[in-house]
Formats: structure tokens, sequence, C-alpha cells
């Protein structure tokens, strides 16, 4: 197939005129930011940049009715993770149909890329992304967030979800009616309130 | 296969000079792979080069693979040349082995210039030695490093620290009274690390080296120890400044090493994103050169549209700059609601700004004058070293992956390319400043034609199941399960995935032996080969027009050194 | 022998091979769930079914055997469709566990879906019938819901253990694998119902949660708790051993690991590890650098001439024990190794499937390398006498000994490799670190007279080193340095010095070990007189 081809026009000559319509530029450009106030900075941190639902922020680990951890230490996380960043510890749970609950989960928040592999790779709904991304700390401890820490995060999802499994999947007809069930049932899609 | 098929007119030419030296000729997935005996590598390069069927002119890419311990392969080691014929439009792949116990082979310096680099690259990673090599030394890793780290028996935890940094590139003869002069790495000039030393003759450049590897993190050895999807993070991080091409590149390439095609939906939004992209990269050469001269307005002016380009990205997968957007099959979720609105406003806000950087440059006196007949590169010699993309168009070759080997459905879509005549700095200049504005057409278009549909190919073995079916059928589970610890099973063979990122052609060479990480991924990086020029293209001229030259070529650390 | 062609390629078999061995002589997996290599055919799967020309049903290759001139195709459209029936049918009523189910990774559901069918699914959650879940029987966790029915445990318990604790109970689709009033497994192959499950229904109580098994990475070795040898796998992360799974070997232990063989890898990582040599000034004892332990160890040597005396350990690899002869030829001290007189029990099987009653690995091995020579009780003799100066032991045996405490007060100088501490160390002047049977090379020789390689699998702590390196590091200051300077090296010196080994070597050996040659006529060579 023949590339339309187009060649640059070098002819252009320099002149007087081009400076001045430069300068133009650069006095609409004053107007726009010194009197307008129309410059793209954001003062931080008195102002912030509003991110969208899917910003992948600090992580979060949701929880059930009853507190205690949505998560079952399935290890998915912690296996498909790039940076190999979680650590994750099982302890047994006496109810027969979850049995497993973290012991120990740690993310070590400064190895972390924020690629949000790990909510993708989880079939539990139990970890989220929230759309916080301050991250300071005076050691490297203590940016190593362990499970509580990580759960006491949960009520940032009042203000709204970064990251999180998208609901809306066209590949296969959604089962509206098991989802519903699931709803009731297991709390899925309840520890999030509507996106904000 | 054997010797015996193959009928492209390339085979036979190459069977009728090298006959039973010609061993092997394989077809797969598309590309064509001629392997030689050793002997005869130099001979069968130059004949690919210089025969008029041939004319494979544009040197893209050599690198080594290691097969050890691999019972089908008897050598350890394979050199792989991949070259391309713009006049034919064709890709083609030469491969050669070498034993463990004598691993040299002949030089292809004095056949393709750009092939220095790559060769000392060999041998730095591999062990390889380039017979005739006028300078085989490290090149990506640091002076004091031991070893030869791409090897298969080199463990990834061994570290060695450099003590003693090589001051001195260039060879300076007794008594002289010239300067010699480091440019970089920590040199504002320099749009990332990497160094020139140059011999001084009061402002004029008479001898120059170059130096990179400040930024190797090796991203082809940890590709190893990774599945498919695990790399697309550390795809983000070649070119930082177009992020989702590299992820682009990547899903293609293992999408045809798969056989598999993304539904044209999430095809579409690819495209989209990647012109997006193309326009921040583009926007960032060309803001961040002019700094350089001195003209710090553009640059402020034209950043602002990258802001309304990272907030389409942003809505659509929740990162700015590191995306990680696209899944082998297609994308990870489906666009926002509101990305039409937010493509548009981008695009209004890009155009606003080429205006603006039109009316402050383009019929500049200074500008002009600065760049104009500038840093020429001709055709024959950016041929030979492989530059592609907007450097290549510059110099007037009309080489557009986009419109030469249309991928993602860029067929449908209508746009220009631009050509320069000269190859200096200007042209290049408004080569980049036209593809901005074909890429708006091209966006205009796709955001029009989108289509409706799924945006991940409907490929168990592939994609992720939906997360409602994950958590209510125990099927879908075991399948999210088996994707996510064992993850993607290409077939054994290899690939080369090319697309036109922003510098031109990114390609991932990547072979398989079907186990879940791949074998070997090699990444041909468009500013590797553009910024081994360099250092020629600065003789003898001025330093001023070194610095003008270095930010129209546009070399991203991230990508040079990988 | 018949030939027989499956999938286009011919293969002739021995007479009464099934289908499905045939396929896997020939590299072609046959999706299966019930059968098993090591127990009867039982056939209610369907899942290895495969297509036969001329026959119009389709068979299962588990229970067909090859005959002359058999056609099989094991990939048609009709075969994968019925793959596709039965594992839906098998995954109908199965919870959605994968999350909380430690056999995900080795899951035969989990694998044949992926490779074989992915189905969609056409049951609803609510409608699954729910059965019990976890039933504590002791070393092993029943869950019912995830049980298949293949029946491998029930006949692993008949066929194997002869207990036949396993049943089904209830009917139809309320079928149960169950234990008479869910009594505990109390056998000592409990650890293999685990194994043989192919799904997450019989767990390992030990293993439970410790980590996903795709993170692991499996060393062949032997075990070293009997003379049997049993072939096992070593499975670690990062050095640390979560589990040991057995090794299939037919010649010696089929599929199947006692429970106390599994247990053995706990000693590995015992925080009761000796990393570090030390000595004793009275009652006093000090840490001290192995290469200064060990100059020490060879003056005395040189010191005692020929009042030396040695012990052996049948825990030894036959390249450890190699070394240990040399140095004992070398110096023309006393040697043996026969502390509780472990050669009388090496071939006496205990239980009747796998544990014998010595508790060595290789007491085999030293008789062969002739390292019961002097006799234990003319050591002891000598040492009540005051003859021994220096007493040198591969391993605490002796020690342990109720009367070491009075026969040893004449030894001037004690010293003994050790893994572990433990109380009968005190008696010793000096303790060397020796590296335990995973984190080593080396070979061991079993009850048949087999000579198995062990693989190095984890690195040893601190400073513990093999101890054909540690008596190497002996001769080499007694001036009489060892040539080899690996246990591969080292296995061709024992090799020359036991006739019955020739042409043995790492290579040779492979997977599955080789029984050493001249095999007297009750299948076992006769022992060299004690």
């Amino acid at each position: 197939m023949a590339t339309r081809v187009i060649t640059v026009d070098r002819s252009l000559k320099p002149g007087i005129w081009p400076l001045v319509l430069g300068h133009w530029e650069t006095l609409k450009n004053l107007v726009r930011t010194l009197i307008l106030r129309q410059a793209s900075t954001i003062e931080f941190p008195e102002k912030r940049r509003n991110v969208s639902g899917r910003y992948r922020g600090i992580h979060i680990l949701t929880a059930r009715e009853d507190g205690t951890p949505k998560c079952v230490a399935c290890f998915m996380c912690a296996t498909v993770c790039p940076a190999e960043c979680i650590y994750i510890e099982s302890g047994e749970r006496p109810e027969k149909t979850i049995e497993k609950y973290p012991t120990r989960f740690e993310i070590d928040l400064l190895r972390c890329v924020y690629c949000g592999f790990c909510v993708d790779a989880c079939p539990e709904e139990a970890i989220l992304m929230s759309r916080e991304n301050d991250l300071v700390g005076t050691t490297r401890e203590e940016l190593i967030i362990d499970r509580d820490r990580l759960m006491a995060r949960a009520k940032l999802l009042d203000v709204g979800t970064g990251y999180h499994p998208s609901e809306h999947d066209v590949r296969r007809p959604v089962r509206i009616a098991a989802i519903e069930k699931l709803k009731q049932e297991r709390g899925i899609g309840n520890s999030r309130p509507p996106r904000g | 296969m054997t010797a015996e098929t193959g009928t492209h007119a390339t085979t036979q030419v190459l069977r009728a000079a090298l006959g039973s030296q010609l061993i092997d000729v394989a077809e797969f997935r598309g590309d064509l792979t001629l392997s030689v005996t050793r002997e005869t590598w130099v001979q069968a390069a130059t004949l690919l080069r210089d025969h008029p069927t041939c004319d494979f002119r544009l040197f893209l890419d050599l690198c080594a693979v290691d097969y050890l311990d691999q019972p089908e392969r008897p050598a350890r080691f394979e050199v792989v040349l991949h070259l391309y014929s713009v006049s034919r439009r064709h890709h083609i792949r030469l491969k050669t082995r070498l034993p463990e116990s004598d691993a040299k082979l002949a030089t292809l310096t004095n056949v393709f210039k750009g092939a220095n680099w790559f060769e000392r690259e060999a041998w730095d990673l591999y062990g390889i030695v380039f017979e005739g090599h006028p300078n085989l030394t490290r090149l990506l890793t640091h002076d004091d490093f031991v070893g030869h780290p791409m090897r298969k028996d080199y463990p990834t935890s061994e570290r060695h620290v450099l003590q003693h940094p090589k001051e001195r590139l260039l060879k300076v003869p007794e008594g002289s009274e010239k300067l010699v002069l480091n440019i970089g790495p920590s040199h504002p000039t320099m749009h990332g690390t990497f160094r020139v030393q140059a011999l001084m003759d009061g402002e004029t450049i008479v001898d120059a080296a170059a130096e990179l590897g400040y930024m190797h993190r090796n991203f082809e050895k940890m590709a190893e120890v990774r599945t498919y999807w695990q790399i697309i993070p550390y795809t983000d991080r070649l070119n930082y400044c177009s992020s989702f091409m590299n992820g682009h590149g990547w899903a293609l390439a293992v999408e045809k090493l798969l056989g598999i095609a993304a539904p044209p939906r999430a095809e579409a939004i690819r495209v989209i994103l990647s012109e997006l992209s193309r326009i921040m990269d583009h926007i960032i050469c060309i803001g961040a050169n002019v700094v350089d001269l001195g003209a710090i307005t553009p640059f402020f002016v034209m950043f602002r549209a990258r802001e309304d380009i990272y907030d389409v990205l942003e809505a659509c997968c929740g990162a700015r700059l590191t995306v990680s957007y696209v899944r082998i099959g297609g994308l990870a979720e489906d666009v926002p609601e509101d990305f039409e609105a937010r493509c548009r406003r981008a695009m209004d806000s890009v155009r606003e700004v080429l205006v603006q950087a039109e009316r402050l440059l383009t019929r500049n006196i200074v500008f002009t004058k600065r760049f104009k007949d500038v840093g020429v590169m001709d055709r024959d010699n950016a041929l030979s070293y492989g530059w592609v993309g907007p450097c290549l168009r510059g110099s007037g070759v009309a080489y557009d992956i986009r419109k030469d080997h249309p991928y993602s459905g860029y067929e449908q879509y209508d746009f220009d390319v631009p050509v320069g005549t000269v190859g200096d700095c200007y042209d290049r200049y408004l080569v980049r400043m036209e593809e901005m504005r074909q890429s708006l057409r091209i966006v205009e278009q796709a955001l029009v034609k989108l289509p409706r549909g799924p945006v991940i190919v409907d490929d168990r073995r592939v994609a992720l199941p939906p997360k409602a079916d994950v958590y209510s059928n125990i099927e879908a589970l075991m399948n999210h399960f088996k994707l996510v610890y064992e993850g993607i099973l290409a077939p054994t063979g290899e690939v080369y995935g090319y697309t036109e990122a922003a510098n031109g052609e990114l390609g991932f060479y990547v072979v398989s032996n079907g186990a879940k990480c791949p074998w070997r991924v090699k990444v041909r990086p468009p500013c590797f080969n553009i910024y081994q020029a360099f250092p020629e293209m600065i003789k003898g001229h001025m330093l001023a027009d070194a610095v003008a030259t270095i930010g129209g070529l546009n070399v991203i650390a991230g990508e040079l050194d990988r | 022998m018949p030939k027989l062609t499956i999938d286009g390629r011919e293969i002739e078999v021995a007479a009464g091979t099934t289908v499905i061995r045939a396929a896997q002589q020939l590299g072609i997996d046959i999706p299966h769930f019930c059968w098993h290599p090591d127990l009867s055919v039982d056939g209610n799967c369907r899942m290895c079914v495969v297509e036969i020309e001329k026959q119009a049903k389709l068979q299962i290759s588990c229970n067909t055997a090859a005959t002359e001139g058999l056609v099989v195709h094991t990939d048609t459209p009709r075969v994968r469709a019925a793959r596709r029936s039965t594992l839906e049918f098998l995954l109908v009523n199965h919870p959605i566990d994968c999350p909380v189910c430690d056999q995900a990774g080795e899951c035969y559901l989990q694998d044949q879906y992926q490779a074989y069918t992915l189905h969609d699914a056409r049951t609803e959650l609510e409608e699954k019938v729910h059965k019990r879940k976890l039933v504590d029987l002791g070393p092993i966790l029943l869950d019912a819901e995830r049980c298949v029915l293949c029946s491998r445990c029930l006949r692993f318990e008949s066929e194997v253990v002869g207990t036949s604790t396993l049943m089904f109970a209830n009917r139809g689709n309320r079928t149960e694998i169950a234990t008479f009033q869910n009594r505990p497994i109390t056998h000592s192959y409990a650890g293999n119902l685990a194994d043989v499950c192919p799904v997450g229904a019989l767990l390992s109580h030990d293993f439970r949660f410790k980590m996903r098994v795709w993170f692991l990475a499996s060393t062949p070795s032997i075990c070293p708790g009997c003379s049997t040898g049993c072939n096992v796998y070593v499975d670690q992360r990062d050095g640390e051993i979560y589990r040991l799974r057995p090794r299939r070997n037919p010649e010696v232990n089929k599929s199947w690991l006692c429970d106390p063989g599994r247990a053995q890898y706990k000693q590995i990582g015992s925080p009761e590890r000796v990393a570090v040599a030390r000595t004793r000034r009275g009652a006093e004892w000090s840490a001290v650098p192995l290469a200064a332990a060990l100059d020490v160890l060879a003056a005395h040597i040189k010191g005692a001439g020929r009042a030396l005396a040695i012990l052996g350990t049948p825990q030894a690899t036959n390249e450890d024990l190699r070394a240990l002869s040399t140095l004992a030829d070398t110096t023309g001290a006393r040697l043996d190794f026969r502390v509780g007189d472990p050669e009388l029990k090496v071939r006496e099987l205990e239980d009747g499937i796998l544990q014998r009653a010595d508790k060595n690995p290789n007491t085999q091995g030293a008789l062969d390398l002739g390292i019961a020579r002097s006799g234990v009780d003319e050591i002891i003799a000598a040492c009540r006498r005051g003859e021994v100066a220096v007493l040198l032991l591969q391993g605490p045996e002796l020690l342990r000994l109720p009367a070491a405490g009075v026969f040893l007060e004449k030894v001037p100088f004690v010293a003994v490799m050790a893994t572990h501490n433990e109380p009968a160390l005190e008696r010793a002047h000096l303790i060397l670190p020796a590296a335990a049977w995973a984190e080593i090379d080396g070979t061991f020789t079993n009850y048949q007279r087999r000579v198995q390689r062990i693989l190095r699998a984890v690195p040893a702590p601190g400073e513990a080193r093999p101890r054909w390196d540690l008596v190497g590091e002996l001769l080499r200051r007694l001036g009489a340095p060892l040539a080899a300077t690996s246990a591969r090296e080292l296995f061709g010196e024992v090799v020359r010095a036991v006739p019955e080994y020739a042409g043995l070597d790492y290579r040779v050996l492979g997977e599955s070990g080789r029984v050493a040659i001249s095999v007297g006529a009750n299948g076992h060579s006769p022992l060299p007189q004690v």
C-alpha cells in the first residue's frame, strides 16, 4: 500500500512578525496565569489533585461484617506481585467455609510499584487500593505496612475507592441473580459504598 | 524445517551463495529465520545487505541467546541478527550457533555501523568475543563488573561494587593541549543518565566517545524469571515518557507468539492511548530540546497538554506514568464512561499548545539559526546505524510501521507520514510537530469509529475470567488460579514483534520454550541505535551544536540501557 | 510383545501392559483420577477414555490391555467431549475452596481443567450438595465436599496398609469418604493418603497452610530414616524445607513413604543444629572458628601416632566413609562403625511394608567400604586400657552408650562430628559442625545394595560442612591431602575401593540408583564377614 508521505516545509522564513506572534503567546500566558489564575499548578498539600475511582494508591484490606479480614491468605497476590513485596503467613479459622486467614500480611510499600495486579489476582475482593498516595516515613521498617494498619485504612473507602475489581465485563452474560445472592450472603459488594 | 523448504527470494539467494552452509530455514508466525554456519556469518550478512533482491539495509538488532542445558541444542550460544529492507518491506532473522568452548564470531562492524554497540553488549552480557571489533569493552555493566550476567548460570543475587570508575573514555595524544570535557551523566542536557566525553579544540569537538549503562537494570534477565503478565510493569519503565506504547508493543509481541488477536475495541483503545502517548513523548523531546538552547517558555507551554493526557490515562487505569494498562489479549478493563470527553479535552489542549509552540519556535530566527543544518545525518549512515522513527524520517526515509506493517487496526485510519529532506535538527523538529498533528487525526478517527464489545480476548488460556464468575463458580476459580500461579504457557518458538513507538521501531524478540516464563526477551530499543551515531555526528562540530543535536534524538535512558 | 499405535506413534510393550502405561512410555499423558501406577485398577472416574479404532465406544485406557495392532487416539473431538462431561460432573458439587485448599498447585481438577477442558460452568453455587468439611482424622484432614470419589484412598488402605479404615458412606450424590465413627488414622502411612488423593479432600495436617506448593523447589534425595532408602523429594523455599514427598521408585518404595520418614525434614531446620565448632576446657565450652578447631585436632592426631581410634557412622554417605577410611589408612588407626550392631538389622523389615529395623541409611555402604575393621568391642577395650590417645567419632553413637562415661575416662582427647546438640556430646572435647543429609551431595547404599544419590537441597547452617570435607581438611593438615575435591570425584574413589560398585558414577546412578553387581543366589550379595 502506498504510504502517504508529506515532506516538511523548511522554507518558512524567520522574521519580525513571527517574533511578535511569539511574544503575543507569552503575553496571553502571562495574563492567564497571573490574572485569570488558570495555571496548571496545584498548590499541594492544601489542594489535592482529584483522582479517579481507579487510582492505584496505597492498599486496603477489606473486612467482613464482623470486622475480621476478608482475606483468606490464598497467596494469589503474593504470587502475582512482580516486585515480590507481599509477605503472608496463614493461620486456621474455625469456620468451615472460611478455614484460613492471614496471621501476617505485610506489604513493603517501598518495593511496591503500585501496579494493581494484587487487586486483579484476589479471588475474594479482599484487597483494594485507595486514592491515597502520601507515603511518609523516617525508616524503611516503618513503611512495611502490616495487616492491622492495612485494615484500619478501610475507613478511607468512605470517600470513595481507588483501584478495585471491575463490575462490568461483557465477555459472558453476567448472572444478575447470582450476583445479588452473593451480595446478600457473602457480603461481596457491600463493603464498598457507591463510588464518589 | 530443513534447508530444503522455504521459497522466499531471499532464501534462494542465500542458498545459491552458501549451499549447505545455510543450515536451516524456518518460518514461524510469519517470521523468516535463516541459520548459517559461523564461518559464513559475515558473508551472509553482507549478501543480505547488498544483493538487489534482498536489500536489507536497515540494521535493527544483534543479540545473543544462551541455551544452556537444552538437550535439543548442541551448541550453547546463538547469535541472532535482525535486519529490515525498506524497499522490500521485509524483516529477516539471521542466526548462527556457537559452542561454549569457542564462543567467538567475526564482527559485523564493517558491514553495519550499528553492530558496534550491539556486539559490545553481547560481549558484556554473554561473554561472546567478536573478532575484529574495534573496542570490545563493557557497555551496560560497570567497569568493575565480573562475569557475564545474562548467562543462565549467573545467579541473580550476585553483586559487584564499582570501586574505580573509568575516567578516560578517549585516547588523548601525548602532550596535547586539547581539553577533555565530560558532557554528562549528571548534566541537564543529557535527558537521562548517559555521558559523552569530548576532546575539545576550543569550541570544536575533535573526538567523542559515549558511555551508557547508568540506568541498566537488566530488564531482560528479569524477564526470564517473570511470567508474561508480570513483565508488563517492567515494560512501562523502558521508555517511560510514553509508557503505554511499550506495553502495547509487548502485548502485541506475545499475542503474535500465541497466535491470538485482541478484540477490535481493545485495539482501537490501544491506538488512541498510543497516539496520545506519542504526542506526550514528542512534547518532551521538543520541549526539553529547546530548554537546552535557552528557550524555557515552550517547555512550560507544551507540558500543560501532557497534564490532560495524563488525566485520560489515570481515568482508565489509575496511574499516570507507569500505566500497566495492557494485558496479553487486550486491556485490563474497559475505559470509563467519560473516556471520549476526556480524550477530546486532551486533544483540544494539544491543539492549543501546538499552535503556541509553532508560534514560539518554527519561524523564530534564533531557533532556526541553532537548528538548521545542525546535526545532519545522511540517509545511508542512518540505515547502517539502524536509525528509525522521526529521526530516520527526518533524514528522508519514509518508513513507518503503522503504514508499512499495520497493526492494531491502523490500516483503517487516514493519516500522513511526514519526512524531511536534509536530516538536520530542524527537519527532525518539523517531523515531530507534524507527527503530533497526524496523531490527533488518528485519535479523532478512532474515537468516532470506536467499536463496542469486549476489551480482552475470550480465551481462557490467556485472559483472567470475569470476577463475578470467579466469586461464583468453581470452573472460573480454577481457571483464575491456574492463570495466576502458572500463567500463560506460550508455545515453543520465537517471534520478533515490532511497533512504531515514539522513537521508532520498538521490537521485542521473544523466545519461548513452553514454560510460564519466556526463555529470552531482547528489547530492540530505538534510541540505542540512534544514540550510537551521536559521537560520530558531533565530530568536527561545535559544542553548542552537540547540545542542540542530542535533544532532538530523544534518547530516553530507560529504553537506552534497559 | 504386542505392538500398538498411539496418536500415530508405534510402540512395542510387554504383554499385559495397559494402554495408559503404554502411552506414558511414549511421553503421552492421559488425564486420569482413579488410576494410580501402584494401586489396583478401579475404572470409576472415566477420565482416561480414549478412542480405539474398530471399537464403537470409548474405552478407559487404564483397563484396556495393549494388543497387537491396536490403534489408539487420545485427542479426538469425541474424547474431548467425554472428558468435558466427566470433569463437569466431578465439579458439579465441588466447593469453591481453591483459596483455602492446600491442594492448589498440585490439584488434578485444576490441572486437567486448564489443560484439557476449559469449559463453562452450568450449575449455580446455591444448587451444590453440601457434605462434611474439616473432619479431623489425626494426621490427615478430610473434606468430603472436595472428594471426587476416585477410591484411591480406599485402595491404598486395603492393598498397601491392609487396614481398610476408609470407606464410602451414604449413596448417590451424598456419597462421602468416612472412617468408622470418624476415628483417626493410626497407622504410620497416613501421609500417603494425602499424596494419593488427587484433590484437596485428604490433606496433611503437618503441611496445613504452611506454604503454597508453587513456591517450592523440589530436590531429589533419599530418606535417611532407615536402611530401606525410600526415594524422596525435598521441597524447600529460600533454604527452608517445608515437607518431604515420596519419589516414585518401583524397585524401592513404589510411591510410598512412611510417616516417620516424612518427619525427617524437621531435624534440618531444628534450633539444636551444631553450626559452629566448640572446644571444652574442663566444663567450659567455647566456640572456635572451624579452621582453628581443625588445627587443634590435626595436632592431636599427629601426636597420637598409632594411638588413634576412628569410629564411622552409618548415617554418613559413602563419600564421607571413604574419606574416613583414607584417614585410617594414612594414620594406621583402629577403625569401625558398628555401635549397636546395625549390620544385623539392615535387612529386617519391621512392619511388613517399608520400615526396616536398622534406622541408619548407609550401613550397607559402610560394610562395602570395609569400615567394619577392628571391632567396636576391641576399640572400647583399648580405650579402657588407656591405649587410645585420640578418639575421632564421625557421629555421636558411641557417646550415647551408658558406659561411655567410664571407658572414655582414659581417653585424653575425644573429637566428634555432630549435626545436632545433645547431652551425649558433653563427653567430647571437641565438636565439629557437620552438614546434614539434605545439605550435601553424596550416596547411600540401601539394604538391596542399591547405591542411590542424595542431592543438596538447602545450605548448611553456619560453618557446618560435609563430613568428607572435614576429614579432607584434616588430611591436608597431615600432609596427605585427598585427591578429590568434590563429592562426585570422591565417589570415583569409592568405586575404586569397592569392586562391586564397578561402572558406577553419578550419571549412571541417575534418578533411581543402581544395585551393585555380584548379587548372590537369594537376591542379596553375601555380607562381608564380621
